[in-house]
């Protein structure tokens, strides 16, 4: 190991002009030894062809060890550097506020389904199990009225985040729905049915995540509307008749599946199922794009957060990262400080 | 349950077993042998038991009647018994000491020689609020013969048998006066004594032998065992169906939270009592009743502070499947589709992007 490192580094530092002269010598040797070995043996053709051989064979064995040795040394050098970012360009897509509203959605939705299934299945027998483990009905309710809270928690925390911030007010403007959605739509149907190639081109957000959108917001309404007729049940047969109630229950039942099927068939395959992204799209955990993921899927955002970068940045810092794959173009130079996104 | 009110006939008992057909035989030949001797130890009892003024003054000062009726206890199913078969303590004329009350276990349990009913009823009894009422020396508390009788004991098919259907809210009611009268009020005396011979006595819902306070778990009127018990009836088209009675009511209370809550063992939810009332329970369309329209809030009122008139729009036992139930069915119908349509939508666009995949993938290899 040693001796091959020790003349794989003499090999590599010796780049431009004292390779030329060490393969001279090299030529030189190699033809001494078969000549002198060979001499008697073989005529002068054959030995020429010997030496063509052996030296082909050697410089082979000479590059390989060189590019090992060199991969190697590159290896060092970056975990030296760490932590260094990672080579290619990133994209926040999702902030630490609309990340924790994620999370909020989805764990107030999972208590949600997981007490509320129970009743709508009264009969099935596993949610006589269910009932069983939470010690009861009354139980069940209220975790189911934690949940409750917490979801209309996120959904009050929405709608001042949309006025409040900066970046809600944008994400809101481009979760309008616009007549582009429609066109994508169809142009997505006629690629999956084979008739184009070419996928439409979505900008921050596709029509599937506008749909995605908004049909919380339908959900939103019906669920807390009618949710909270249930919760305070005297106080609003006060003012409604009994069969309000009975729609709000009907309603709660119905839109409560709907939205848990949309959630386990819908959204587990767009997040975790679609092959693209199996196991997980790990987006809602960091938050983070990669530069292709971005190029593929929000191509027009993509261009356009490119354009502004060239108009706010008019000196460009060197050229964008290297597609991932091919090896940086000098390992000796991974600046720590490369901004990210 | 219906019809069968008390330990049967005679002429089932011998039929399971060999046991019980050997006994049923051995009965037969003691009655033939004894069956002279017997007409003629009765007729020594009636010289004082059949004079109908023949009393004894009990230590609580009630007179005792004496009297026993020869023709009653021809017709009765002990017709060829003699007095001494129960009255087993008496073994001289006159009689001496104090007489025990009968005791019908003598006869009465599984495996007799005599062809008493193979059973052991005793044993339903003696666990019954009566049984350990008995049991703890509460001397109003019934025994057999304060319900089945003593001399007149006939089979309850047997319509003069006070244990007949029709003649158990009186049997009862000699003791639950109260109630007695309640019950005459309810639809299910109502009905029973228009004809309708379907209809709920006392032991229908309250059980026989077995029959335990509304305060045991183990009893058909326990809280949560209410829906079970009427259900019986009100869930079977074969028997309330014929009266042109609801039986969806059982199943629209399974439905709905009050239903869930009592399956689940919630004790302070509504039964079909709660509403309906238990002895008095009346049809909705009688202003007396507690399910009458107007008394509605009154009734809902009794859990629900604040009940007013709104309780009272829309069907109480409503099935959003049913046209009738108005709104709640359009509402229903439309979350139906909404949620066919959306799925069908959804689960297509992921079909699709899987079969273009596929055929990328095909194209690809």
């Amino acid at each position: 190991m040693d001796e091959q490192r020790n003349d794989g580094r003499g090999a590599s530092r010796g780049e431009a002009d004292p390779q030329g002269a060490l393969r001279h010598e090299l030529e030189a040797e190699i033809r001494q030894a078969v000549e002198a070995e060979l001499r008697e043996v073989l005529d002068q053709e054959l030995r020429e062809r010997v030496v063509a051989r052996v030296k082909a064979e050697l410089f082979e064995e000479i590059q390989a060890r060189i590019a090992r040795i060199k991969a190697e040394l590159e290896a060092e050098l970056l975990a030296r550097a760490a932590p260094g970012p990672p080579p290619a360009l990133e994209f926040e897509r999702f902030s630490w506020n609309f990340r924790a509203q994620h999370w909020l959605l989805m764990a107030s939705c999972l208590i949600l389904i997981i007490t509320g299934l129970p009743l709508k299945f009264h009969e099935a027998r596993l949610s006589e199990l269910f009932f069983d483990l939470v010690g009861g009905v009354q139980v069940s309710t209220l975790i189911h009225r934690i949940g409750a809270v917490g979801l209309m928690a996120v959904g009050a925390y929405h709608l001042f985040y949309l006025v409040a911030f900066r970046e809600g007010r944008q994400n809101f403007a481009k979760l309008l729905p616009v007549g582009k959605d429609v066109r994508d739509f169809f142009q997505m149907l006629r690629y999956f049915l084979g008739k184009t190639d070419e996928k439409p081109r979505f900008g921050r957000f596709s029509y599937v995540e506008k749909f995605d959108y908004w049909a919380v917001y339908w959900g939103m309404v019906i669920m807390i509307g009618s949710g909270l007729i249930l919760w305070f049940l005297e106080t609003s047969l006060r003012y409604l008749p009994k069969f309000a109630a009975d729609i709000a229950r009907e309603a709660h039942s119905d839109e409560g599946l709907l939205a848990t099927l949309a959630i386990i068939i819908w959204h587990f395959y767009n997040v975790h199922l679609n092959p693209e992204h199996f196991p997980m799209n790990r987006t809602f955990l960091t938050g983070r794009l990669s530069e292709e993921e971005m190029r593929r899927h929000h191509p027009l955002e993509y261009e356009e957060i490119l354009a502004a970068r060239a108009a706010h940045a008019p000196i460009p810092e060197g050229p964008p990262a290297p597609a991932p794959g091919s090896p940086p173009a000098n390992p000796s130079l991974p600046s720590p400080g490369q901004p990210s996104s | 349950m219906r019809g069968s009110s008390a330990p049967g006939g005679r002429g089932r008992t011998a039929a399971p077993g060999l046991a019980a057909g050997l006994a049923a035989l051995l009965g037969g030949l003691a009655l033939l042998l004894l069956g002279a001797a017997g007409a003629e130890a009765l007729a020594k009892c009636l010289v004082c038991h059949g004079k109908p003024t023949l009393s004894k003054r009990l230590s609580s000062g009630r007179l005792l009647s004496l009297f026993v009726d020869e023709k009653q206890l021809k017709e009765s199913v002990h017709a060829a018994r003699v007095c001494t078969d129960c009255q087993s303590d008496i073994t001289v004329i006159p009689h001496k000491g104090e007489i025990k009350r009968v005791s019908c276990v003598r006869c009465h349990f599984k495996g007799n020689p005599v062809g008493a009913p193979q059973k052991d009823i005793y044993v339903e009894y003696a666990k019954s609020v009566h049984g350990i009422a008995a049991a703890a020396g509460n001397t109003r508390a019934p025994v057999c013969q304060d319900c089945h009788g003593n001399h007149n004991i006939r089979a309850p098919r047997d319509a003069a048998s006070q244990m007949n259907k029709a003649h158990i809210p009186e049997t009862c009611g000699r003791c639950h006066l109260q109630v007695f009268g309640d019950y005459r009020e309810s639809v299910h005396w109502q009905a029973f004594a228009s004809g309708k011979k379907d209809s709920a006595v006392c032991t229908d819902c309250h059980g026989e032998h077995s029959i335990r306070s509304h305060a045991s778990p183990e009893s058909s009127t326990y809280v949560s065992r209410v829906p079970e018990t009427c259900s019986k009836c009100h869930a079977s088209v074969a028997v309330v169906g014929k009266y042109g009675i609801k039986t969806e009511q059982v199943a629209t209370y399974g439905r709905s939270f009050h239903g869930i809550a009592i399956k689940y063992g919630e004790k302070t939810v509504a039964n079909c009592a709660s509403c309906h009332g238990v002895h008095d329970i009346r049809p909705s369309s009688d202003p007396r009743s507690a399910v009458y329209i107007e008394n509605i809030p009154k009734t809902c009122g009794k859990c629900h502070t604040g009940a007013n008139v709104n309780y009272a729009k829309g069907k109480i036992h409503v099935d959003p499947t049913q046209k009738e139930a108005g709104a709640v069915y359009w509402v229903s119908l439309f979350f139906k589709w909404l949620t066919i349509s959306v799925m069908v939508g959804l689960t297509a666009h992921i079909g699709l992007d899987l079969f273009r995949r596929l055929r990328r993938r095909g194209a690809a290899q």
